[in-house]
């Protein structure tokens, strides 16, 4: 009885969680924020480098 | 005139003293006459009761050691709203694959609701009491009261050591044949010596109760493995806890479908871009601004190139016009394929989508800076970005955190059963399929 009160506490919260994240567009994508970006890089793209730049990639195929 | 006696208080045990005719040790009666034999503690000289000289009905040896009982003979306690008096104890045995099992039995007696017994076995304790109505016994169950028993154990117990008195002719070494049947917590016993059956119920109660209810010195032992009647804590919580998944599972397909439904989906850019990785101009440019309307939500950004046998990597900034935020991620897009002797193989896709997460309202501009092999030739890409999209993700990691402790709670409840049917002569199959 007791395991199942603890459980459907546990199961509400965990639904509500995701009631909240799918209103609010929640996903597992890893994204880096920054902020403060200078109004310039709109003129001057190249000025800005993010952390994903220069990416070293598996060149794939048999 | 001789004074009356002052009456005995309601419930209030009388004993009675005799002398063994053997060793004269001082024999106490506790059953106000309900006794059928008695055994001497100091000789283990079995009398009988009903007779005013105490016959000497058998001598034993203890095949055991001298067994001390956990609750003294004599001890009194309050018990299921009653009085009760230890009077009896005995020691039983069953043999089971060259194995020898022993169990200790305490007789209780009250004088308004008569005997009752207190098995141990293990550390176990069962409370039981000689069943009123005859159980009915079918293929592999009993039923009792409208309650269906399984069928647990047979086989075939003699007592080998017992003290204090009992209502019947009390024999050591007489064998007797002792079929068990469960519904936890309670078992349903059978004893059978030749053509007379007396049946038990038994219901699993807790040695610190006992000893609590008894008021006896130190703990009860400490329980070993899984009784053949212990109530399982988590089984009814198991099935209850499977509903109330069905009931959340209900609810998360339900938030699923709203969510499907009032997802707005709305493209608010697209466009389509060429890039020569041999170039040695700056690739990184950026787009026009779109904007992003309502509530936060997600921002979903597809890239379709028509790459083949390459790649093209794409770091792309979505970044807000008038605050200067960025959401910084970087995306491949690789496509490969070709023919070899195992036949035609691809790998990768030339298509790209990903959700970025809780992104506000407010007017942004995709910087997009690709890379790609400088010996590729050039290749096209177009890129879409879609506001409001619902995430199949979450839902499917709700689901784990919902069912992990389900399935813990399931599997702990199967591992109990298992093991207490182990013990009985119909093991459950395991997942091995054998028994």
């Amino acid at each position: 009885m007791i395991w199942n009160r603890l459980y459907l506490i546990y199961g509400i919260a965990t639904v509500l969680l995701l009631g909240v994240g799918a209103w609010r567009g929640f996903s597992f994508t890893s994204v880096t924020e920054v902020k403060d970006l200078p109004m310039s890089i709109r003129d001057n793209p190249g000025s800005y480098r993010s952390i994903y730049s220069s990416y070293h990639h598996y060149t794939g195929g048999k | 005139m001789t004074p009356l006696e002052p009456p005995s208080p309601p419930g209030a045990p009388r004993v009675e003293t005799l002398a063994c005719p053997n060793c004269g040790a001082p024999l106490a009666v506790r059953s106000m006459g309900r006794a059928v034999t008695i055994v001497c503690d100091h000789c283990h000289f079995i009398l009988d009761a009903k007779d005013p000289r105490l016959r000497i009905l058998q001598r034993f040896e203890a095949a055991i050691e001298e067994e001390v009982p956990l609750i003294p003979l004599g001890s009194r306690g309050k018990w299921r709203g009653a009085d009760y008096e230890v009077i009896g104890f005995q020691v039983r045995a069953m043999i089971m694959d060259d194995i020898t099992y022993n169990w200790r039995e305490y007789l209780l007696f009250s004088p308004y609701k008569g005997f009752r017994y207190f098995t141990e076995y293990d550390g176990h304790w069962n409370d039981a009491s000689v069943v009123t109505a005859l159980p009915e016994v079918q293929a592999d169950s009993a039923r009792y009261l409208g309650k269906k028993y399984k069928q647990f154990q047979t086989c075939f117990a003699k007592t080998i050591f017992a003290l204090g008195e009992f209502p019947w002719q009390l024999r050591v070494d007489d064998s007797v044949e002792v079929a068990d049947y469960i519904a936890p917590p309670y078992v349903l016993s059978s004893e059978t010596a030749g053509n007379e059956t007396t049946w038990t119920l038994g219901e699993y109660v807790y040695g610190a109760d006992i000893w609590k209810a008894f008021g006896l010195a130190g703990l009860p032992p400490t329980p070993v493995g899984v009784y053949e009647n212990q109530p399982s804590g988590l089984r009814a919580s198991a099935s209850q806890i499977w509903f109330t998944f069905a009931g959340l599972f209900t609810a998360i397909f339900v938030i699923f479908t709203l969510n499907q439904f009032f997802s707005k989906q709305e493209q608010v850019f697209q466009d389509t871009y060429a890039f020569s990785p041999s170039s040695t101009t700056e690739p990184s440019f950026v787009t026009p601004e779109f904007e992003l309307k309502g509530r936060t939500s997600s921002v979903e950004v597809k890239t379709d190139a028509d790459v083949s046998n390459q790649w093209l990597y794409l770091s792309y900034a979505l970044i807000d016009e008038d605050t200067g935020q960025a959401y910084d991620f970087g995306r491949e897009v690789s496509y490969y394929s070709g023919v070899d002797s195992d036949g035609r193989w691809e790998e990768g896709s030339p298509h790209d989508r990903v959700v970025l997460p809780s992104i506000p309202p407010g007017r942004y501009y995709l910087r997009v800076e690709p890379e790609s092999d400088a010996r590729s030739g050039a290749m096209r890409y177009a890129v879409t970005v879609t506001r409001d999209v619902p995430v199949l993700g979450i839902y499917l990691v709700a689901l784990a955190v919902l069912l992990l402790p389900a399935l813990l709670i399931s599997w702990r409840t199967y591992n109990f059963e298992q093991m207490r049917w182990a013990e009985s002569d119909h093991p459950m199959k395991t997942f091995g399929g054998g028994q």
